[in-house]
This record gives structure tokens, C-alpha cells and sequence, in this order.
């Protein structure tokens, strides 16, 4: 599955990355204790992209995600996020790139004592656009079929509406890169396809890419791409249809992980 | 519509039992300082209460009264010559005495304080001689002081009792209050009457005669320079006297109540409880602020992930403790005007809430929430917004 001609189809120019990663090694812990968690992980995701990041829970995928997010300090390597390298930035800096991502957390992580929309303005309050903050919040919420729940408080919420309520907030902002935990654990079948489809459908819209750590099979069909992570390296990196047909291990075992370098 | 949601005041009300609660808690040690502060506050202003009443700008006392509860009187004379300089209208006689009185319905004898002035001068600032002044030129009358404590019996007109052995009649009462050298109530008696009960009380007890005077009113011409006069008395006249100007800084008045609070353990005590309240409060409001902060931690976290800064979150936390200040110091005062009330009739203590001190402990109430505040945002500051992945 790591042929040329299927990687050539993700070979933009640098401007039209999203997320570049190079050689990064993360270790958790100091001194003795340090424990290496990610080895050698490169990766470039281009704008637009729907990546879901799978494998075994401990294989690093939540600490990858985090990293992208400028969430964590780089210890090793080059991570380049919208453009931006973070490596040396200071903490206001990081602050400022967050900004322009969203996150959608496995938790809905409302507060309780703010309506859905008072929830989603406080993302807007970010851009310092108070005029208009409850008018792009009723306009996410509409987007994501709460239209009627606008005003409502987390508690008066099912669990699938709180999870889009959560959306709405990572979304409001239009950022160029959502990152999702887990996004669709908490919810049942029919909600978890909802969530999914509504990213899926804002992210053709805005053409922002969207990195999503998953478990959950059912959705699998969304992704652009599937990256699997096993024991903190990078172990496949295929389109959906390849990762479908997935090939015998065989071929797989005479391939070095610099051929995933672009 | 410019407004930022106020989250603070959000998260802080959305519990409404817990909001009031906390509100409850706060206004708690509000009371606890105020109560401890104003016991203080009471002890030193009830001392200064008769101080405060005496009708002239200028004080003269036997100079080894270095407080009222020194029973030291000088002679007559030094009013009569003060007269004399220029600038002094008038110069009046208090004469004062302790006693015992006898409750007229248990029968037991108690300790009280006689004040006696002439009925014609205006020696004191208390209406009440005005209107029971012919009552007071009768023979074996006086006023009884209401906030008497309730050991005395009853306080009213037409009470007859005895006072050192000898009939005495109540023709009405006045209003001041009782203080260290009071023991438990005042009387207040024309000078005539004064010498009928202690002109001669027996070999045991010293004989007063209008000789010796306990404290000299000197009343100036209106316009008169106060600190003039005073240097030029404490000048002219023999050195057993003490002039003093009433109020100021070196004043009578502040005397007194330098010389309780530098004698007495009462402002030691008393401090160290406000400050046990203070600390009682901060613990508190940090419980409160800990809660919410601990109750919403990923909510937090999430904000820090989505471009929060920490500023914005000290501001919340901040902006949290100081509602609940304010909002805990409106029921804290209105309970402690009771109370205040409530210790004032039971003591005899003057116990008041001057604006001043209101706005002192609002102040110390403040600093108090923001203490706990302070503490209470290091584990926002700390919050890892990695850790709610």
C-alpha cells in the first residue's frame, strides 16, 4: 500500500501542507524515567484531507494529536502547523496558533452554566468579534441542526446534541485544522454517523483538513486517508480503498519508513 | 452587544444552592470580623462617651488623672482663675463619685457612677437636664442612664431607691452608656444634691465639698484660638492641673482612649480575633474557588486549548472571588447592625458602625477574597490542556 503512484496523489507543495512533521521523537518523563513514546515520525498532511489516525490504544496517537495542536513542546524533530514551525516558540506564540485550530474533544467539555450558544460565542469572543458572536454561533448551530436547541443548557441536551454543540464551538471559527479525539466514543451508532458526516460535509465546504483519532470502524469510510500508529511508529499510511484491500505483510516488510517522506 | 460573557458570574450562580451557600459562608466571616472588631471599637468608644458630652473646648483635670477611673480631683480655685484670662466665656465644675445603688426590687447593692453638674450651667450636651432641671433642683433627685446595665432595676421616673444609704428619687432618665469607670449604670445629679449624699459619707470615705472639682469645662468666646488658650493656661496656672484641649490629636478625648488602648489587652485580643475571621474567610472562599475551579477543570482545559490565555482564567477566577466579597459582605453587615444592636442593649456598650470601619472591613473582605482567589488560581495556571485528550 506504500506504492509511488498512491503517495504521488498526496504530493503538494510545501505551501499547501497543513501539518508537516519531520523526524520527530517524543519521550515522556526526564532523565532515567524517560520513556520514548513517539520514534521517528514523519508526515505531511495536506489541506483539505481527512486523515484518521488509528491504532492500538499507548501507540501514541493522542500525543501525536496534542503535538499537532501545539498542546505540547517538541523535544525532537520539526513540526510545522498552518504554516509555522513551532519548534522555539514561546508559550504566547503556541497560544496564537491554537487559535486557528479546532478541537473536538471525546468529552464534550460544555460549560454547564452557559447555553449552547453563550458555549460556542465563547470561541468567537477569540477573534474579538463581539458584535456579531451570537450571530455565528446560531449560524454554526443551525449548520450542525440545533437551531431549536440554541438556547437551551448542556443539561437539557442529549448526549449527540451536546457532542455537535461541542462541533459547533471547534468549528465557529472556520479553523484550516480541526483535531478530533475520539470524537464519535461517546455517542451511538446514529449520532456518532451524524457527527461524522457533519465534519465531513464542513470540511468539503471550508476545505480545512481534519485529523481525527478513532477507534470506531463504522467510520472509517470518511477518511481520505489512514494513518496506523503502533507503538509510537508510523506502521501504514494508505489511502481508504488500500487500507480496505490492505495487502499481505510480506510486501510490506523490505519498505523503510523514509519512503513516506515527501 | 459588546459584551463578553460573563462567564464568572455564570459559573458562580448556576448552582443556586451552592451560590448561596457560599454567599452564606462569606458573609459568615464577615460577621466574625465585624463582631470581634466592633467589641473592640465599643470598649474603646464607650470609654470616650461622657469625654464626648462635656461642653467646652478645653479640659482641666488633677494632672495624676491620667484616665477617668482615676478618682483625683483638684481645687476649685484653678476654674476661677482660668476665667480670668482672656478668650474663656466661662469655666464649669463636674463633680464625680462612685456609689452604691441599691435595686429597689432585689434589694442588692451595685456599684454606679454620679456625675453632678449645676442645673443652670450647660456643663454637658444632654437634653434631658434641660427638660427635668427644675425636677433636679429638688432635694434627693436625679436621672438614671437607660443604657444602665440590668442589675441596676428598673430605670425610670418615679423609682425611689437609695443611693449611699440615703432615699434618692428618680425624676427621669438620659442616654449615654456605660464604660470601665462607670461600673453599672451613671446617675446624673444637680451639684447641691452631690454634697447631700457626699459631703459626709462616714470616716471611712473621703468627704467631697465643692472645694474639688473631678473635671473642668472650659467654655471659650466663639472664635477663640483653642491651642492658645490651652498653652496659656497650662502656663499660668499651678502645675497640679492639666489643661488640655478637649478634642485633636493631643486631646483629651484621644487621651482616654490612647490610655485604654496602650493599658488594656483589648485591641491585642480583639485584633487577633478579626484577623482569626480574616483567615477563617480565606479558607473559605478558597474551598468555594477550588470547587468551581476542580468542578470545571476540562471546561478550563478546553478553553486554554482553544486559545485562552491564563490571564483570562485568572480573570475568571479573580472576577469569581470578588462577587462573592461583595455579595457576602451585604448580608455579613445587615446581621451585624443586629447584632450590634442586640450586644449594645445587652452590654451598655456603645457599639457603633461608622461608615469608616464599614468601609475598612469591605476593604479587609476584598483582600480576603483575593488572597484565596490567588490561591485558588495556581491549579488553573497549572491545568495541562494536553490532559483533556
Amino acid at each position: 500500500m506504500f506504492k509511488a503512484q498512491q503517495q504521488s496523489k498526496f504530493e503538494p507543495s510545501r505551501d499547501n501542507l497543513a501539518v508537516q512533521i519531520q523526524r520527530l521523537n517524543y519521550f515522556f518523563g526526564a532523565g532515567d524515567l524517560s520513556k520514548q513514546v513517539l520514534f521517528d515520525i514523519s508526515l505531511e498532511l495536506p489541506k483539505g484531507q481527512i486523515v484518521i489516525l488509528t491504532g492500538p490504544s499507548g501507540s501514541g496517537k493522542t500525543t501525536l494529536l496534542t503535538l499537532a495542536g501545539a498542546l505540547r513542546r517538541l523535544q525532537e524533530g520539526s513540526l510545522r502547523v498552518l504554516g509555522q514551525e513551532l519548534v522555539g516558540l514561546g508559550d504566547r506564540a503556541l497560544v496564537n496558533i491554537r487559535r486557528n485550530i479546532g478541537f473536538i474533544f471525546q468529552a464534550h467539555n460544555l460549560f454547564e452554566s452557559l447555553t449552547a450558544s453563550q458555549n460556542v460565542e465563547m470561541a468567537v469572543e477569540l477573534t474579538g468579534d463581539f458584535a456579531s458572536k451570537r450571530q455565528q454561533a446560531v449560524a454554526m448551530l443551525s449548520a450542525l441542526g440545533l437551531d431549536d436547541r440554541v438556547d437551551y443548557k448542556p443539561q437539557s441536551l442529549s448526549g449527540g446534541q451536546k457532542q455537535r454543540v461541542a462541533i459547533a464551538r471547534a468549528l465557529v471559527n472556520h479553523p484550516k485544522l480541526i483535531l478530533a479525539d475520539e470524537p464519535t466514543a461517546a455517542l451511538d451508532k446514529k449520532s456518532g454517523r451524524d457527527v461524522v458526516n457533519y465534519l465531513h460535509n464542513l470540511s468539503r465546504e471550508e476545505g480545512c483538513t481534519v485529523l481525527m483519532v478513532t477507534h470506531d470502524n463504522r467510520i472509517l469510510d470518511v477518511a481520505d486517508r489512514i494513518i496506523n500508529l503502533v507503538d509510537g511508529r508510523l506502521e501504514s499510511d494508505s489511502s481508504l480503498n488500500a487500507f480496505v484491500q490492505s495487502k499481505t505483510k510480506d510486501s510490506l516488510t523490505d519498505i523503510s519508513a523514509d519512503m513516506f517522506i515527501m | 452587544m459588546l459584551k463578553r460573557i460573563p462567564l464568572a458570574w455564570l459559573n458562580l450562580t448556576h448552582d443556586r444552592r451552592r451560590f448561596a451557600t457560599s454567599l452564606a459562608g462569606v458573609g459568615f466571616a464577615v460577621l466574625l470580623m465585624f463582631m470581634f472588631n466592633g467589641f473592640m471599637n465599643a470598649l474603646y468608644d464607650s470609654q470616650l462617651q461622657l469625654l464626648n458630652r462635656l461642653n467646652g473646648e478645653i479640659i482641666i483635670v488633677n494632672r495624676l488623672r491620667t484616665n477617668m477611673f482615676v478618682p483625683r480631683a483638684f481645687a476649685r480655685r484653678r476654674l476661677y482663675q482660668a476665667r480670668a484670662f482672656a478668650g474663656v466665656q466661662n469655666a464649669y465644675a463636674v463633680y464625680i463619685s462612685e456609689v452604691n445603688w441599691k435595686n429597689p426590687e432585689n434589694r442588692k447593692s451595685r456599684g454606679v457612677r454620679v456625675i453632678a453638674i449645676n442645673p443652670d450651667e450647660p456643663v454637658l450636651n444632654i437634653p434631658e437636664i434641660d427638660t427635668h432641671r427644675q425636677a433636679l433642683k429638688l432635694p434627693e433627685t436625679a436621672l438614671m442612664d437607660t443604657q444602665s446595665r440590668a442589675e441596676v432595676g428598673p430605670v425610670e421616673a418615679g423609682v425611689i431607691s437609695e443611693l449611699a444609704d440615703r432615699q434618692i428619687r428618680l425624676v427621669g432618665t438620659f442616654t449615654m452608656g456605660t464604660d470601665f469607670a462607670s461600673g453599672n449604670g451613671n446617675l446624673l445629679m444637680s451639684d447641691q444634691n452631690f454634697l447631700r449624699y457626699f459631703a459626709d459619707r462616714g470616716p471611712e470615705e473621703a468627704e467631697r465639698s465643692f472645694a474639688t472639682v473631678d473635671v473642668g469645662v472650659v467654655k471659650l468666646d466663639p472664635g477663640t484660638n483653642i491651642n492658645r488658650i490651652v498653652k496659656t493656661l497650662q502656663e499660668n496656672l499651678p502645675n497640679d492641673v492639666l489643661v488640655l484641649a478637649r478634642d485633636g490629636e493631643n486631646g483629651f478625648v484621644i487621651r482616654e482612649r490612647k490610655y485604654w488602648q496602650e493599658n488594656t489587652n483589648i485591641g491585642f485580643v480583639f485584633s487577633l480575633l478579626t484577623s482569626m475571621g480574616f483567615f477563617v474567610g480565606i479558607i473559605l472562599v478558597y474551598q468555594i474557588l477550588y470547587t468551581d475551579v476542580a468542578d470545571h477543570w476540562a471546561e478550563y482545559a478546553t478553553l486554554k486549548a482553544m486559545g485562552y490565555r491564563n490571564g483570562y482564567l485568572l480573570g475568571v477566577v479573580l472576577q469569581e472571588a470578588l462577587i462573592l466579597s461583595v455579595l457576602g459582605f451585604i448580608p455579613g453587615v445587615l446581621v451585624s447592625q443586629l447584632l450590634y444592636t442586640a450586644a449594645g442593649n445587652a452590654t451598655g456598650l456603645f457599639f457603633q458602625m461608622t461608615p469608616e470601619r464599614v468601609m475598612n472591613l469591605l476593604i479587609a473582605t476584598f483582600i480576603m477574597c483575593l488572597l484565596s482567589g490567588a490561591i485558588a488560581v495556581r491549579k488553573v495556571q497549572t491545568t495541562d490542556p494536553a490532559e483533556v485528550f
